[in-house]
C-alpha cells in the first residue's frame, strides 16, 4: 500500500489491511474461524513490506529519523525551513567565540530535542537520553534540579480506579492535590478532576449538575461525583490523533507525548468524558510550587498549544504509590490499584460491589468504576 | 467440475470477507472484564512494592476472614494511654466529690443515642486499659475495629475488602488500611461539613 510510508494514522475504510498478526475477527489468536491467510498477504510478506516502507525509521531516532527518510522536495524544504530557526540559533551560538559553554550546550540540547523521535518508538536508552536532556535543559535555564523518570510500564500491571459516590463529600481536596502534583497551569486554573454536585433523586444529570460550587459541603440533598480521564481500554482519543502523540501504555495508562503533540485537539473532541485539557497559554507555575518529581509522560512542564490530562499520576503510580487524588481524599471514596492482582482492593470492589461506568454502551471500556455503599 | 470449484472458492472468499469485516479492532478480548480475568489467571505479583511509603508508620498485621493487611498501631498514638496511669483505683473511688471538676471534660458522646450507648458500652471500669465488647469480652485498643464491627457489620465487610476506608502507603503490596478510629472520632464519628478546598474563578469566566 502506498500510504505505508507514512507513520501517521490513515483512515482505512473498506480496504483490507492486516491489522495485527495472528488475531482475527472472532478474537481468537489461533485457528478456528476459517481461512485466515488465504485472501491476505502472509506475515512474512507483510513484515517485508513494512520493513521496506518504514524499516529504517523504526531503528532510527534523533534527527536520523527526520532527515534520513525518503521525501519529496516540497516536504524536505518545509522541514528544513521549520528547523532553520533553531539551526541558525545553534550555528550562531556554536560558531561564536564569545558565547559561553552553557549557551552552546543549550543550543545543542535544543537541536537534539527538536529532532528527536516519538517517545513511543524510542528505545529505553533513547528515552533516558531525552529525559537527561530535559533535566539538563531545565538546570541550565532555571538553575534548579528536577528529577525526571522514564520508567516503563511494569509487566502484569493494569491500573484501575473506583469511585464511591456515597462517600464523596465534595471537599475537592483531590482537585487541589492534583493541580499541585501535576504542575498544572495556575493562570488558567486548569483542573483535570471535576466534582459534580448532583441532586438526590434526579439520577446522573451532568447538564444539571454544578461542577464549580462554593458553599459548605456536603450540601443537603446532594451527592458528589468526580470525573477525570477514565483511561479507556479502547480509547477514542488515541484513534483520532493524527500524529500518534497519544497512546495506551501496557499498564493501561493513556498518555500524551507533549513534544509530539501538534495541538489539533481532535482528541479533546473525541473524548466522550471531557477528560482532556488544552494549554491555551504557556503554563505557569511558581518556581517554589513546582513538583520536581516528574515523569516524561506525566507532570513535566508542558508548553503552549499541547494537550494534557490525568495520567493516574504516572510518576507516582509506576513507583507503587497511589495517585495524588487518592492520597488527598479524606473520605476514602477513591480506590486505586492493579486490576490484574486478584488480591487487590480494586478487584474486591469490582467483584463485590454494584459497580457501573459512564457511557458503557460506547464500548470505550473505561477503567474507572463508580459504586455505592 | 471446474465451475463448482470456482463457486466454492467464491463462497469461501465471501465467507472470509464477512468474517474479517466484523473486526472492530478491539483486539483479543471482548471486553475489559474478560481481559482482566484472562490476564490475571497467571498473576505472580510484580516487582513494585509500597513498603518504603509505610516507613515511619507503626503498623500491626491483622487477619480477618480471608483478608490479611496492616493497620496503624493505636496505643502509642493515644496521648493518655495507658489509662491505668491515672486510673489507679476503681472508678467509684476516683470519682470527684466536686461536680465542677471533670476528668474527661472534653469528651462529649455523639454516637448513637443514650438508650443505645454510653461510656461503658465500650469501656470497662474495671479494666481501663482495654475496651470491652457488648458481651463483656476484652478488646485490645489496637484492635478497636472489633468493637465497631459489632454494630457496623456492613462497613466492616467493606473495610475488610477495601471498599470502605482510606489506604496507607500505595496501591502496591503490602496492603495497609487506616482503621476506623483513624478517620472517625469514636465519641463523635460523623464528618463535619466544611468549605471546599478551592474555587475556580477562571471556569466561571470561561463559561460566561
Amino acid at each position: 500500500m502506498s500510504d505505508n510510508t507514512k507513520k501517521w494514522f490513515s483512515l482505512n475504510l473498506n480496504s483490507k489491511k492486516k491489522q495485527s498478526t495472528g488475531s482475527c475477527g472472532c478474537g481468537k489468536t489461533s485457528g478456528g474461524c476459517g481461512s485466515h491467510t488465504k485472501d491476505q498477504i502472509s506475515d512474512k510478506e507483510f513484515d517485508a513490506a513494512v520493513d521496506a516502507a518504514i524499516g529504517d525509521e523504526r531503528k532510527k531516532d534523533g534527527f536520523d529519523q527526520v532527515f534520513d527518510v525518503q521525501m519529496d522536495r516540497r516536504t524536505a524544504f518545509r522541514k528544513l525551513t521549520a528547523s532553520l530557526v533553531i539551526g541558525a540559533g545553534a550555528v550562531s551560538t556554536s560558531c561564536n567565540l564569545t558565547t559561553g559553554e552553557e549557551t552552546k550546550e543549550k543550543a545543542q540540547i535544543d537541536w537534539e530535542e527538536q529532532f528527536k523521535g516519538n517517545y513511543k518508538l524510542m528505545t529505553d536508552d533513547e528515552k533516558k537520553a531525552t529525559v537527561d536532556r530535559l533535566v539538563r535543559s531545565y538546570q541550565l535555564r532555571k538553575g534548579e534540579n528536577i528529577d525526571m523518570s522514564s520508567k516503563n510500564a511494569e509487566k502484569d500491571v493494569l491500573f484501575g480506579y473506583a469511585f464511591n459516590i456515597s462517600k464523596c463529600q465534595g471537599y475537592m481536596d483531590c482537585v487541589s492535590a492534583c493541580v499541585e502534583e501535576n504542575n498544572q497551569d495556575r493562570n488558567s486554573q486548569m483542573e483535570y478532576i471535576r466534582i459534580h454536585e448532583m441532586k438526590d433523586g434526579k439520577g446522573l444529570k451532568f447538564d444539571e449538575a454544578d461542577d464549580n460550587y462554593y458553599h459548605e459541603v456536603p450540601a443537603e440533598g446532594h451527592f458528589y461525583m468526580g470525573t477525570q480521564c477514565f483511561h479507556c481500554d479502547n480509547p477514542p482519543c488515541v484513534e483520532v490523533c493524527p500524529v500518534q502523540a497519544t497512546w495506551r501504555e501496557e499498564d493501561g495508562l493513556v498518555v500524551v507525548d507533549y513534544d509530539w503533540c501538534v495541538g489539533c485537539r481532535y482528541c479533546m473532541a473525541a473524548c466522550p468524558y471531557d477528560g482532556r485539557r488544552f494549554n491555551w497559554s504557556t503554563p505557569e507555575v511558581p518556581e517554589n510550587e513546582i513538583n520536581k518529581n516528574q515523569h516524561y509522560l506525566g507532570n513535566r512542564m508542558r508548553k503552549k498549544g499541547v494537550m494534557e490530562k490525568c495520567t493516574f499520576c504516572v510518576q507516582r503510580s509506576r513507583a507503587g504509590k497511589n495517585p495524588a487524588c487518592v492520597e488527598a481524599c479524606p473520605t476514602g471514596a477513591r480506590i486505586f490499584g492493579n486490576l490484574l492482582d486478584p488480591e487487590s482492593t480494586i478487584r474486591w470492589v469490582l467483584n463485590n460491589k454494584k459497580v457501573f461506568r459512564l457511557k458503557e454502551d460506547l464500548g470505550t471500556e473505561p477503567k474507572f468504576w463508580y459504586f455505592m455503599d | 467440475m471446474n465451475r463448482y470449484n470456482n463457486i466454492h472458492i467464491l463462497m469461501y472468499t465471501f465467507l472470509a470477507v464477512i468474517l474479517f469485516s466484523c473486526k472492530h479492532g478491539e483486539g483479543e478480548y471482548h471486553n475489559i472484564t474478560d481481559k482482566i480475568e484472562a490476564k490475571s489467571k497467571n498473576y505472580h505479583g510484580t516487582s513494585i512494592s509500597s513498603e518504603q511509603y509505610l516507613e515511619g508508620i507503626k503498623t500491626i498485621k491483622i487477619t480477618e476472614g480471608a483478608h490479611t493487611f496492616l493497620i496503624p498501631e493505636r496505643k502509642s498514638e493515644i496521648k493518655s494511654y495507658a489509662c491505668t496511669e491515672c486510673h489507679t483505683k476503681p472508678l467509684e473511688e476516683l470519682k470527684s466529690k466536686d461536680p465542677s471538676k471533670k476528668a474527661h471534660w472534653d469528651i462529649k458522646l455523639a454516637h448513637a443515642d443514650l438508650n443505645t450507648m454510653n461510656c461503658i458500652t465500650c469501656h470497662n471500669g474495671n479494666d481501663m486499659d482495654n475496651l470491652t465488647s457488648l458481651t463483656g469480652t476484652s478488646i485490645d485498643f489496637n484492635r478497636s475495629y472489633k468493637l465497631c464491627s459489632q454494630c457496623h457489620s456492613k462497613q466492616f465487610k467493606d473495610w475488610k475488602g477495601g471498599a470502605h476506608g482510606k489506604k496507607l502507603g500505595g496501591w502496591a503490596p503490602p496492603r495497609a488500611s487506616m482503621t476506623c478510629v483513624n478517620c472517625h472520632n469514636p465519641h463523635n464519628p460523623g464528618f463535619e461539613t466544611r468549605w471546599p478546598a478551592g474555587y475556580n474563578t477562571q471556569k466561571v469566566k470561561e463559561r460566561e
